[in-house]
This record gives C-alpha cells, structure tokens and sequence, in this order.
C-alpha cells in the first residue's frame, strides 16, 4: 500500500476539480449536463481510490445508459438470449463488460450468457470455431488482426447505420477509421479500444548529472538526453552498460527476445518501422503485389541485428525475458531506462501498487531514425525533413463484434448490436480507458487533458502519455498492422527463428531469409492469391 | 456348464441351458443386420454431404454418436438373443470393448488421417489430402530434429533421476527417525502441478534479480546467475524442475517395491559379511531389477511427453535448447493452426516411443533374466 499516492492524489483531484469548474461555463447546456455526466462518472471510483469493483462498473454502466434508451424501449428485447465470447485476462474485460451490460440487461429484458477465455487460448478457440463451424456466440471481443478470419469469410454482422450513430463513429482516431474494422467497404467493429507502441522511458536516466558527465566523457558530442532515433537508443544502450545509477545497475533498452504466442514479433516490428516504412510506401511487411516477405530487405535484417548488438549490454537473462517480462518485471520493477509497450505501461506505472517508477516515466512516440529504407529503389534515403518515424499502430486493439447468425431473428439482431454499442458508447469508453480495462485511448474526444485531471491523473505525466498515443495514431507515417487471415502464424514462425539469431545459432540475413522461406511457405498453405486481395485491402490500396 | 452354475435358481438354469430357438436366433441377426445397415447409412450419407456430394445431411456428426449408440445397443441385445446365456456374459465385456473402440481407436485411426491432410485452420481451401507430404516436410523439420535430440538428453537424465530416487527410497525403508514424516514432504512435488512449479521455482525461485536461488548463487560466486539464458544451463535447469516433481514418484514405487522384499536375503548377506554397498550391489538391485524396470519405463513415458515447464518458462529457448517434441506440437497447433502436420509430428512420435519402448522392454527383460 502505498498512501502517499493515494492522498496526493485524492488532493491533485479535490484541487484540479476546482480549478475546471471554471472552464466548464464556456460550455453550452446540453454540453454541460453530458460534461457533468462525463464528470460524475469519472469519479466512480476515483483514481487513486483503490481498484474498482463490479458494483463500480454497473454504476458506470447505469449513468451511460442514455443513448441505448434513446434507441431501444424498455423491455423490448425480453426474452431474447445472447451468448457473449470474450477475454478474462487480469480479471479485465469480461469482468468489466458484465457489469456494464447488467443495467441494460434490466433495461431491455434481454440476457446474456458468457464465455470467457484467457489470452492465451482466445485465438486457437476463434479458429476452431471458424474452421468447425461451430460459431456459439453472438458477439465476440475480438482483435483487429483476425478480421481477416471473421469478418473475410462471412460470418460477421453488418453494422447497422442507428448503431454507427449511437456511437459516434467518426469520433474515432484517424488509423481506427476505415479501412480498420471494416471489409470491403462494409462495417463491422465497434471500436472500445486503441493500440500502439509507444516508448517509455526513465526521466531520471536522462537528467542524472554523473551519467550526463560521463556520457561527455566517452567522447560523445551530443548532449545526453532522451534518444529520439534508434541509432542513439543503440549507443545510450552500449554506453550504460556497467554503469550505475542510485547504486543499482544501469540498463538501457530492453529487448524481448523469448516467443509470447506471436505477440513478441510486435517488439522486433517497433524496432524495425522506423527503417522500414517509407513515407511514399504504404507497405512494410510484404511486397503488395506479390506477398514477397520484405523481412530480408537491409531495413529489417538491420533492426534485428541492433537486437543481437544490444543483448550484451542488456540483462544476462534477458534472453528468456518475454515482453510481459520487459514490461512488468523489469521496466515497472525499476529495471531498463527504455522500453516499447503498449499503453498499459503509462496506465499501470501510477495507478498500481506493483510500479515503482510513477514518477520517473515519460512517454514519446516511438524512436526514428537517420535514414529510411527505401524498397523500390533497394536504398537507404535520409529524408528532408529530418529523421524517419513510423510508430508501430501495433494490434489495433480490442473490439465488440456481432456475429451473422443473429440475423435469421431480428430482434435477436437488435438486441445484439444494442449491447455492443452500450459497451462502446463515447462517455464508457472514457471510464475504460482511464481505469484499468486492457483498453487504451482510441477516440478523439480522450484526447481532452482536462477531463484527465479532474479525474485525477497528473498533468505533466497525462500530457507527456497521451500525446505519445495521439501522436502515434495520427501520425502521416504510421505502420499499421496487416489484418490477413493467419497473421499471428507468420508472427509465431519469426519468433521461433528470432530465437536462434539471437541465441547466436546464425547471423541475422540467415535467420531473416529461413523466415521469408517459412512465411512463403505459409502464405501458399492459406491461398496466395486471396491473401495478396486481402493484404492490399487491409492497407487501404 | 453345470458345474460353474452354483447358485442355481431352478427354473433360470433350466432356461439359460435350453438351445435357443432358431426364431430368436433369426431375429438377433436380423437386429444386429438392420442396426450396422442403418448406422452404415447414416455415417454414409453424413460424409457424403460433409465431401459436398449430396445436399441432404445432417448439420454435425452427433447423429453418428447416436447411430453408434443404437447399433451398440442392438449389439448387445442381439448377442443374447443369437447365443443365450454365452451372450449374456459377452455384455459383460461388450460395453467396455466398444468404449475403448470409440474413445481410443477411432481417434487414433482419425488421427491418422487428419495427419494425411494439409489443413491449416485458416487456410480458405479448408483441408484437403497431402499424402506423404507432412511425413517429407517433418523429416526436413529442424525444430522437430532438434526437439528429438533434447528428447535424447532428458530420456537419458531419468536415470539420474532414478538414482536419486533409490537413494530416498532406501533412506525411507531404513528404521529412521521420522520417517513417516519424511516420506509426506518427500512426496509432496509431486502433488504439485507442473505449470504451479514452473511459476513458483523456474519464474519466482529462480528469477535472476530477486530470486532466492539467483541469490545464493551469487554468493557462492556466480556472479550472473541466469538460469535460462545459456542453452546447456537452461537444460539443466529445466530437467533440474522436472525431477523435483517426478523424483516422489519413482522414490515411492521403489519404496513399495524394498518393502515388499524378502528381508532374509538381506540379513543373510549380512551374516555372509557383505558391507552396506556389496549388499545393496549384489542382492537389493538385483531383487529390485522389476520393479526398477517398470518404473523406468513409465517414468520415460511421461518424460517424453514434458511439455508444460518447457512452455512456461523459457517457451523452448534459448534459441530451442530446450525445446521438447509435445511444446514443439503445442506451438505448431496453437500459435499456427497447423492442425494437419501438427496431428502428423504428433502421430510419428508415438511412432517412435511404441518401437522405443518394445525395444527398451525386450533388451530389459533379457538383462533381468541375465542378472535373476
């Protein structure tokens, strides 16, 4: 327990509420009360007041009721039945969605049952379903990148135009827009979350005055700071090696070299992006025209060489650290100056008893760097205006499906969507990405500091993680995750080859050209031709 | 056939020993005949519609469970109807048969065909026939080749495993002081799951910054204890887990094996003026040669399936050093939906463990005639 966070706090909160009162009378009525609403719901049960509870999430879930009410009479879905498929990880998500969805399972009559699965089996189960045709849900939480399975063989529903209203679909950020969430031209996701890699970083690291000395004694001319490119994230790493810093031992990039089920190819890929997506090339991962693996070309061999450099000056385990490691064992832990994640990092390092460096984070968009591969002209090009960045748009976050076979019962398919628009309603989803969910900042109207210190987060840190998050979304040059079917295999072969290039079994062109040969391998297995289709559609050409 | 009937209800004996008439006879055949020809049908039709020859069908399989179901039970019936009292005694066995026929052979035979496919979950053909393909592709299979020789390393490390067992089942049959306490912690691993131990030891005991093992390391010199990041470290490491939970069980069939032995063999040694070693060398394994046998080879079977600790902890790293055939299948299934090569590496490596352990028997029970 740590009560010194939890009054300071409560009293940023108590003071920070007073100091937006002001600001809200510029507001007009109607505004006014929903801003009161957003408000009053934020403050269930407050940040910094200790984990919330299922009572927490059915208040949450009754004060956002408003729209569903506008859209469904009371009662009007009694005795409908529907069985809802989602995640149960760290006791998030379902959890969650139950007790939004009680109070508008007594609104409307309807009642749902539910599958929970862990992370771990949630894509074997989604394909078993898909390949059995056994589909025994009517709506799925469900991951962007398997829209290629779901949604490409028919067996998602439509949205309807009443839902995309409810929800405020244009409210979304620019790369959760079409052509994310939908297939050939048809929408089918209502989008309660948002991801990306951003970078986290240790803001003591970078503004200690022995490191900084010591830093300009190796000879180095520029000014010891946060790395905005990925060459210096490689010479700041190789720099602190054997350093110390408050009597611990320095570290500083955190490489996750272990296989995580597909997810860990994501740290090689945040690495990489920034080498391999050109501004003028919308692809990075395949040729389009012909799904030729990219993965050789000198911009990814580099980025996985840069891994296999950085090992030695990294933990001596850190070959069996997986990102959860990275992440929450050693980054949160206080290990590592610099580590890419998801947002959960900025979500947890305040809110959670098990970080200690709350106050030592900062967040950035991901590093850039130098020069960018260019894959038409097989050349490095340093850009005009400076270093190349490409955040990775990295799993594109969670999302509510409804699923075809509601449709034979229309209100079967009301219903349905009814509750996948409550679960995705503009205020909830303030709530989720505030608290801890699993869900990350996914709309524009989350980007409204204000409303995060009246709730109680911190002004400088709020300001520094959001526009890590904003700023990888809306980047022009962002690398946004391939929704092909079958992505996490080809994500799964690298990982396990990845592991022999960096426990030194082979360089980083062989292990790059024995993964091309796999994924080629692969993306015959599935259907060469239907995957090239569903790739350029997945990347807007 | 008068004289098994002991307890003889008079008029049932005189039923049971009559022939039975050749109209009930008829009828059994003619039930079992109309059962198999309209199971038959069903499973006809079914697969007939599964392949897209015809359009009438059933929405799933189950219709074939319960075609079995009824020709099981027509079976059973027409077994007593055809052969009386003989009959009656078959239904004893029948149901167990036709049990073990539908939840271990078929299986196994599916299995083998879903290994003949090319089926990947998310492939938009769905299965189709490969023939030997899988079979080529899995002896081009480094991953498979090399999980195959770490098999080899940690086969081999159940003897180590072994000999500490008799060590502790030895201690344990000796007349010392808490004893019965000594043999309930000693057999406590092994009532812990696997996937609890490679959390608690591999993840927690032996975490390189915080973990108590990590820390007793460095202070024995090793100044950075990282269990799993050195291939043949990290073997160990593992092998080093999977005997704390699986050493309980062999100690405690070995145990019941000295305790069953004859205790004048011992003495006599001893009035011979054999030591300590010469009487356990020359008269306790010898005796224990069996029960040693046994425990070896059902200790090896489940070796070859370790596949949980692996998963856990280093997720067959570093660089697949310790990577087991069952976590090489568990990553092919689950991680790419390989369901047809997966079934094939699957169905090749029992292959393999059934001629393994047919030799693994014949050699040991030569050599147990040899040493008895």
């Amino acid at each position: 327990m740590r009560p010194n966070r939890r009054t300071v706090l409560k009293g940023a909160a108590s003071a920070a509420a007073l100091g937006s009162a002001g600001a809200l009378g510029a507001f007009s009525g109607p505004a006014l009360a929903q801003d009161n609403l957003r408000a009053r719901m934020l403050q269930i049960p407050g940040v910094g007041k200790g984990a919330p509870t299922d009572a927490d999430w059915q208040k949450v879930g009754e004060l956002c009721l408003g729209p569903t009410k506008a859209n469904v009479k009371e009662g009007e879905f009694k005795g409908v039945e529907l069985s809802f498929m989602g995640l149960n990880n760290q006791n998030l998500h379902n959890l969650l969605f139950r007790g939004f969805l009680k109070p508008w399972e007594a609104y409307t009559g309807a009642k749902i049952s539910w599958i929970d699965l862990a992370q771990a089996d949630y894509n074997p189960r989604l394909q078993q379903a898909i390949a059995t045709s056994t589909v025994d849900f009517d709506i799925l939480e469900m991951g962007a990148p398997f829209e290629g399975d779901v949604c490409g063989k028919g067996l998602a529903s439509e949205m309807p135009d009443w839902v995309k209203k409810q929800i405020d679909i244009d409210d979304y950020v620019d790369y959760l827009k079409p052509p994310v969430g939908t297939w050939n031209g048809k929408t089918y996701r209502v989008t309660i979350d948002g991801d990306c890699h951003n970078f986290n970083y240790r803001t003591d690291y970078f503004s200690d005055p022995t490191l900084a000395k010591s830093w300009k004694d190796a000879g180095n001319a520029s000014e010891w700071g946060v790395p905005k490119t990925w060459q210096q994230v490689q010479a700041v790493t190789k720099f602190l090696k054997g350093k110390k810093i408050k009597g611990q031992n320095a570290f500083g990039y955190l490489d996750a070299p272990k296989p995580w089920g597909g997810f860990g190819f994501y740290f090689l890929g945040s690495r990489a992006t920034a080498y391999a997506k050109h501004p003028d090339d919308k692809a990075w991962l395949f040729d389009v025209d012909t799904m030729k693996p990219r993965i050789t070309n000198p911009a990814w061999v580099r980025a996985i060489q840069d891994v296999v450099d950085a090992l030695p000056s990294e933990p001596a385990d850190q070959l069996n650290a997986d990102p959860n490691t990275t992440g929450f064992q050693q980054f949160l832990a206080g290990i590592g100056a610099m580590v890419p994640w998801w947002g959960d990092i900025g979500q947890v390092a305040k809110a959670s008893d098990t970080s200690v460096i709350g106050d030592v984070v900062g967040f950035d968009i991901l590093p850039g760097s130098d020069d960018v591969y260019n894959s038409k002209t097989g050349k490095w090009d340093k850009l005009a205006s400076g270093p190349n960045h490409a955040p990775n748009c990295a799993y594109l976050g969670w999302g509510v499906y409804v699923m075809a076979r509601v449709a034979s019962d229309e209100r079967k398919h009301k219903a349905a969507w009814s509750a996948a628009a409550h679960l995705g309603g503009k205020d909830l989803s303030l709530w989720t990405v505030m608290y801890p969910s699993g869900f990350q900042v996914h709309r524009t109207s989350h980007s409204n500091i204000d409303e995060w210190v009246a709730a109680g987060y911190d002004r400088n840190y709020i300001t520094s993680y959001l526009n890590s998050q904003f700023g990888s979304y809306n980047h022009p040059n962002r690398a946004v995750e391939p929704r092909i079917p079958g992505i996490f295999q080809y994500y799964s072969i690298a990982e396990d080859e990845l592991t022999k290039i960096f426990a030194g079994q082979y360089d980083a062109q062989t292990g790059a050209n024995n993964i091309a040969a796999a994924w080629e391998k692969l993306t015959d297995q599935i259907g060469r031709e239907k995957q090239i289709a569903l790739y350029k559609a997945s990347l807007g050409v | 056939m008068q004289d098994s009937s002991s307890v003889a209800d008079g008029p049932h004996h005189k039923l049971a020993s009559q022939r039975t008439p050749l109209s009930r006879k008829n009828a059994g055949r003619a039930l079992v005949a109309l059962a198999s020809l309209g199971a038959l049908l069903v499973l006809l039709v079914q697969i007939l519609h599964a392949s897209g020859a015809i359009a009438a069908g059933f929405v799933d399989w189950r219709p074939i469970l319960y075609a079995y179901l009824v020709w099981a039970t027509a079976l059973g019936v027409g077994q007593v109807m055809i052969r009386g009292e003989r009959g009656l005694r078959a239904l004893f066995l029948l149901p167990a048969v036709l049990f073990t026929v539908a939840v271990v052979i078929f299986p196994t035979l599916f299995g083998i065909y879903i290994a003949s496919l090319d089926w990947n979950l998310s492939s938009f053909e769905g299965p189709h026939f490969n023939g030997f393909n899988n079979l080529i592709g899995l002896f081009h299979d480094n991953y498979y080749w090399n999980a195959l020789g770490n098999m080899v390393f940690y086969a081999v490390a159940v003897l180590g495993e072994y000999a500490v067992a008799f060590g502790l089942a030895l201690l344990l049959n000796a007349e010392i002081r808490g004893r019965k306490f000594f043999r309930v912690v000693f057999l406590l691993p092994l009532m812990l799951s696997p996937v609890a131990v490679s959390w608690m030891i591999g993840k927690s005991l032996m975490e390189y910054r915080f973990g108590p093992a990590a820390t007793l390391a460095r202070n024995l010199g090793w100044d950075n204890p990282a269990f799993f990041a050195h291939p043949w470290i990290a073997r160990v490491s593992i092998e080093a887990m999977d005997a704390w939970v699986s050493i309980p069980f062999i100690m405690i069939m070995l145990l019941a094996g000295l305790q069953a032995m004859p205790k004048e063999v011992q003495e006599a040694a001893k009035v011979d003026g054999a030591n300590a070693w010469q009487t356990f060398w020359h008269v306790t394994f010898p005796l224990m040669l069996p029960v040693s046998v046994t425990v070896l080879i059902i200790r090896i079977i489940f070796k070859l399936k370790l596949a949980d600790i692996v998963i856990n902890v280093t997720a067959g790293g570093p660089g697949g050093a310790t990577d087991t055939v069952s976590s090489f299948i568990y990553r092919v299934y689950r991680d790419r939906s390989n369901v047809g090569y997966g079934t094939a590496l699957a169905m090749f490596y029992l292959l393999m463990i059934i001629v393994l352990l047919t030799v693994l028997l014949r050699l040991s029970s030569r050599w147990t005639q040899k040493v008895t």
